[in-house]
């Protein structure tokens, strides 16, 4: 008899980058990497997972930006053009690390990963979203929904209208992208403003993830904390973030990913060898990026050592191993303080697996084996399922926070960020009003340029910015996105209100931001 | 003569009590913001786990940076001409608010005060509107905070956490009238730890809530479970980090250099190139491993060339296999 559950999340998300009045778009590549280092390696694991029969769940959150990118046909062909150009490189790297054996073996083994992943890619007629589909059809993933464009609702609370629409417009992506309805959902940041749990009930959604202090610090008091859901007033139930089996994968210090036998993110070929020889894969102006080939392992000390995949995986397997018996000593105690069996939720950003932490999809997939044939402690669960299991829980009122820095909005909302807020919120009000105004435009024209106002606002309000900004690095790409579709906002305000929409200018930046191509403006009220 | 004295004596008054707001000020100094002071001195070494998850989330958008490659973008207008003003919560702690004053406004205050206009303070006067409904005149408390005429956005220590806030831009005139310019929305600050209310239904002893308490966070079996465990394990786990400590997301696996210490270094690469040409429809091999030949019958490989002595026979066969030739450099690298 088991004693608990154990619920892995992983929320996979990236902003929607897309240029096709480049021919070339370096920020494109956040999108090509992380469907060469994560989606793929892990849909092939969930492949091997199904094939061999091995029972799981995972739950995993494909936010609307990423699914419209993930379908989107010029995309899909920069892709091929981005992983043609890596397996042209593999090749002349075997070639070049002739002499150097420890390295050409590493040669060898990308370009194994990049002929699996143009493979895969095009197994799934380039559509990868269909392959996540697949999985949840089989009963082995559960898809949840989020927000159009990972907008931060908590600051959003001024113009709730937004904070819905957000909402809204995450759940009709959703359905036309999965044919169902979607039973979770994933706050962007994991970031909760009271309240917000009835526009999540008024569309059906059934439990959301918070972190961990959203529901030990809400009142009243969690009797089981975070390892039973509590339900919101709404109804809605709501699983709090384990910090303990976060802090294992999260933490760059005390965390697996930061071993020495592992991979290092930041010694790339694009920086390290020959410019005359790399300049082809590299950016067209010459600048030197990563690649994607790195051939050395953390090491511990600024003389790198090679990268030893056998070593590497021996680790992947031993972490997984620990995790697995922390979990198990963690569900044993608490089944027996709390004479209940706990759910411990372990949410992870996806794309923190295979690419900055390159061997975490091997761990969850040894994690996912070792949890199936070597213990009986624990299974693994979907949030739904629990519910189902479980449908009689405390009622609270959680606390704001998010999973960001400090636990709150700080993140988002400090000096090098705050200027954008009265802009967007503005933004907010006056699509508020164009609603107001056009409770039901039948202008073919004007609709257009409703829903394509809606669109920009949306994608203005991407937390990424926002979180660029507040790292501040690389922050002039984050300042060009909010301005340019703040403005393209404003310009579209103005001629709806004056009724005098530039057909070329709309049909042109309908087709740069073509994402959520059935997006109706009245979602936003 | 009594005029100047009256006078006077309101200054003092005002000194007096801008001393006694500075102290209130000191003392809503809380823990926390001493848990900041104290980052800012770098007396705390490791960074918070939300910071260094905040690092690998940073890699997702792990591009590099160089301005001149996008095209110019438009301005956003600096105002909207109109007046505004938004509350917004950062943390259990402080709030933050932005404004606008339409020029119109401003100008119809500044005919109507004339003279008291210039010797007014601008003051944001915070109200503390905990389950209330406000009406402007029934806070609990309020406290002032004096700012330049140039700020557009404030951000305030509230020093009270799980409270509702609402914010008023003012002028303080020299007779010590409060006129209020803008008013805000209310927002409200989270709780600082655990609620205090429990429900009978779900009863839930603290020595218990306070180990699951401990547990969730990541401190195992062993988290302090005594009187003041909440200040125990938030001093473990949220203690923030000063601003600065994001700004530079460098490698967090990189260690950090000693200060002065020299940042110079050298690396020195070698390859080798070998390269020929033939006949086009010949067939040519470099260390027994077949090679691709250009159209025009010319080839060249580049390999990475390390220590020791390499033999390169570069062997070449004509299209009828009758004719076969072989050429072999020999390499030798040292590096001293």
């Amino acid at each position: 008899m088991h004693k608990g559950y154990l619920c892995l999340v992983l929320h996979s998300h990236l902003p929607f980058v897309r240029h096709p009045e480049c021919d070339y778009f370096l920020e494109e590549n956040w999108l090509y990497e992380a469907i060469t280092e994560t989606y793929i390696p892990l849909i092939r694991m969930m492949e091997r997972l199904v094939e061999e029969k091995i029972n799981f769940r995972l739950t995993m959150s494909l936010t609307p930006t990423l699914i419209s990118m993930l379908k989107d046909q010029l995309l899909q062909e920069r892709y091929l053009r981005y992983i043609n150009k890596l397996i042209e490189l593999a090749h002349k790297e075997i070639e070049r690390t002739r002499w150097q054996p420890e390295f050409q073996s590493l040669a060898l083994m990308y370009l194994d990963r990049f002929l699996g992943a143009r493979d895969t890619f095009e197994r799934y007629k380039r559509d990868l979203t269909s392959a996540f589909a697949s999985f949840q059809d089989k009963g082995v993933l559960e898809i949840i929904a989020c927000c159009a464009t990972h907008g931060y609702l908590p600051l959003m609370d001024v113009v709730p209208a937004s904070a819905r629409a957000q909402i809204r417009v995450g759940i009709k992506v959703y359905e036309e992208t999965f044919l169902r309805k979607p039973k979770g959902f994933w706050l962007p940041e994991c970031g909760y403003h009271p309240g917000h749990d009835y526009f999540l009930k008024e569309n059906g959604i059934k439990y959301f993830f918070m972190e961990i202090h959203g529901i030990l610090h809400g009142s009243p008091r969690p009797k089981y904390g975070i390892y039973a859901p509590v339900y919101c007033k709404s109804g809605v139930a709501c699983f709090g973030r384990d910090w303990e089996s976060a802090k294992q994968v999260w933490s760059s210090i005390e965390g697996y990913p930061g071993d020495y036998w592992y991979r290092e993110f930041y010694r790339d070929i694009g920086y390290d060898l020959d410019f005359e020889y790399i300049k082809p894969y590299i950016h067209p102006d010459g600048i030197r990026i990563n690649t994607g080939i790195k051939y050395y392992r953390i090491t511990g000390s600024e003389n790198k050592q090679p990268y030893n995949p056998q070593m590497a995986k021996e680790k992947a397997a031993e972490h997984a191993g620990n995790f697995m018996f922390n979990r198990e000593r963690q569900i044993e105690y608490l089944y027996d303080f709390l004479k209940k069996k706990p759910i411990v939720v372990a949410p992870y950003d996806a794309e923190l697996f295979g690419h900055w932490w390159f061997e975490g999809v091997m761990w969850l997939e040894f994690l996912i084996r070792k949890i199936n044939f070597d213990q009986k402690t624990f299974t693994l669960i979907t949030a739904s399922e629990y519910l189902n299991e479980n449908p009689r829980n405390q009622v609270i009122t959680p606390s704001l926070s998010s999973w960001g820095w400090k636990g709150y909005n700080e993140m988002w909302l400090q000096g090098a960020n705050d200027w954008i807020y009265p802009h967007l919120h503005k933004a907010s009000e006056r699509m508020s009003e164009l609603v107001k105004l056009h409770p039901n435009e039948n202008d073919g024209l004007i609709r257009r340029a409703l829903n394509q106002a809606l669109r920009e606002l949306l994608l203005a309000q991407s937390s990424d910015w926002a979180f660029i900004l507040g790292t501040g690095t690389h922050t002039t790409y984050a300042i060009r996105k909010i301005k340019e579709h703040l403005l393209r906002f404003s310009t579209l305000y103005e001629q709806i209100k004056s009724r005098s929409i530039d057909p070329h200018w709309l049909e042109d930046i309908e087709q740069k931001d073509n994402l959520f191509p059935n997006i109706d403006y009245c979602l936003h009220q | 003569m009594k005029r100047v004295i009256k006078k006077i004596k309101e200054k003092i008054k005002e000194k007096i009590n801008r001393l006694k707001e500075r102290k209130k000020t000191k003392k809503r100094l809380s823990a926390h913001r001493k848990e900041q002071l104290k980052e800012l001195r770098g007396e705390i070494k490791q960074p918070s786990f939300s910071n260094q998850q905040a690092i690998m989330l940073e890699s997702k958008y792990y591009t590099p940076e160089f301005k001149t490659h996008y095209p110019y973008v438009e301005e956003l207008p600096a105002g909207y001409k109109e007046n505004r003003m938004v509350l917004l919560t950062r943390d259990p702690w402080w709030i933050h608010t932005y404004w606008e004053l339409s020029p119109f406004f401003l100008e119809k205050i500044k005919n109507d005060l004339r003279e008291e206009f210039f010797n007014a303070k601008r003051v944001l006067r915070v109200y503390d509107v905990t389950n209330i409904v406000f009406d402007g005149t029934n806070a609990h408390r309020y406290f002032d905070v004096e700012i330049n005429d140039y700020a557009n956005n404030w951000y305030i220590d509230t020093a009270g956490p799980g409270r509702s806030w609402c914010v008023d831009l003012g002028l303080k005139l020299a007779s010590g009238k409060f006129i209020t310019l803008l008013r805000s929305n209310v927002v409200s600050t989270p709780l600082d730890g655990s609620s205090s209310i429990t429900d009978e239904e779900w009863m839930v002893p603290e020595e218990i809530f306070a180990r699951l308490y401990g547990i969730g966070a990541g401190l195992g079996v062993s988290s302090p479970v005594k009187k003041g465990w909440q200040q125990e394990v938030r001093k473990k786990l949220w203690q923030p980090l000063a601003s600065g400590a994001l700004s530079s997301l460098a490698s967090p696996v990189k260690k950090k250099e000693a200060v002065g210490a020299r940042k110079f270094w050298l690396i020195v690469n070698t390859e080798l190139i070998v390269y020929g040409a033939t006949e086009p429809d010949a067939t040519v091999y470099v260390q027994g491993k077949q090679i691709p030949l250009r159209p025009d019958g010319t080839f060249s490989l580049r390999f990475a060339l390390p220590d020791g002595k390499q033999v390169i026979p570069v062997k070449g066969i004509s299209k009828d296999r009758l004719e076969e030739q072989t050429i072999t450099p020999v390499v030798t690298k040292e590096t001293r």
